[in-house]
């Protein structure tokens, strides 16, 4: 048991295209240990404020109706996704 | 400067001069609050009533991991907090969305008018009512309504309200809402907010400029959410004849 609470989990990323009704369509399917936790779409229409930041369209399980930040990396998603996780 | 106020009581009840009269004398304090400031934070102790006679307001609570979620939307000639003054504490915060005119009317100011014209207490709890069917209505739109629907209905809602107070000039109306701000109303982030604008725009319903809001095409947007304005109780979209009470007329006659 005290052993699992220190294994990091594993985050898989795997592209996937997302209808958003807008330009945005390039998505990210984000895994934890296998399961998909959260739908990222990279933010492409150039009306944003942060183009090309990433915005989670959808999030599952834990992460199911939780307002996430915008992100302006994948890395920063991924790091939130492992905090937000692990609390 | 209590037109506003005027205006919204008559819109439920029919005064009389004296009512008026009572109204107009109660002005006394009027304050003017910059944009983003709370009126009244969570944890004090209401005093007070505040009226907005000028500008925007919102009722909110920020939940522990700082997320904000905004529960009304004040609008002139609103009340922020009539009920709220018999609390021992405020269970959430009121602050200004843009730069407000507020009375600060006191609790005893309340009491004598509501004391002395039934007709203005009448209006009053028709005005506690109403707070109480939009937040049944913000409700539907949050746990029932698409997020283009809720934002459209919202659009519709404010133009209702503004449009009793006279602030509506060719179905344009004053919009200081940021998208943050439309977001925490609605439980959206703000990128939902910012497609659903453009899809609005996109499909000629609205305009949305220097913080000016156009509804282009009011019954297009009406249909587009399905909007209802029934729980705004407006006098004007109103069944007036059911509101005589004939059965209580008799019970009194007898």
């Amino acid at each position: 048991m005290t052993g699992q609470d220190n294994v990091e989990p594993l985050v898989v990323l795997h592209p996937i295209s997302v209808d958003t009704r807008s330009p945005d369509q390039v998505g990210m399917l984000v895994l934890v240990n296998g399961l998909l936790v959260a739908v990222l779409v990279r933010l492409d229409a150039p009306w944003h404020d942060r183009p090309g930041a990433w915005h989670m369209e959808a999030g599952l399980g834990r992460l199911a109706g939780v307002r996430a930040p915008v992100f302006d990396t994948l890395k920063d998603a991924t790091r939130w996704v492992r905090q937000r996780l692990r609390g | 400067m209590q037109d506003a106020l005027i205006r919204k009581l008559e819109s439920f009840e029919e005064l009389s001069d004296a009512d008026r009269a009572a109204l107009r004398a109660f002005v006394p304090r009027v304050r003017n609050v910059p944009a983003r400031t709370d009126i009244i934070a969570e944890g004090d102790v209401p005093g007070d009533v505040h009226l907005i006679l000028d500008g925007y307001a919102c009722r909110y609570k920020m939940l522990p991991d700082g997320q904000r979620q905004i529960m009304a939307f004040f609008v002139p000639g609103d009340f922020c907090d009539l009920n709220v003054f018999i609390l021992d504490e405020m269970d959430h915060s009121i602050g200004t969305v843009s730069p407000c005119k507020t009375v600060e009317i006191p609790r005893a100011a309340i009491e004598e008018i509501t004391a002395h014209h039934p007709q203005v207490t009448r209006a009053l709890m028709w005005c506690a009512l109403v707070d109480g069917a939009i937040l049944r209505e913000w409700l539907v739109n949050i746990g029932s309504r698409q997020a283009d629907q809720r934002i459209a209905h919202l659009f519709c809602e404010l133009l209702l309200r503004l449009e009793a107070v006279g602030r509506v000039t060719d179905n344009s109306y004053a919009f200081p809402f940021t998208q943050t701000d439309v977001a925490d109303t609605m439980g959206l982030s703000d990128v939902q907010v910012s497609r659903t604008l453009r899809e609005l725009r996109a499909l000629g319903l609205i305009h949305l400029k220097h913080r000016v809001l156009t509804i282009l095409d009011v019954d297009q947007l009406k249909a587009y959410c399905g909007f209802n304005p029934n729980y705004l109780h407006l006098r004007n979209a109103r069944w007036s004849s059911r509101r005589q009470v004939p059965w209580l007329s008799s019970v009194q006659g007898v």
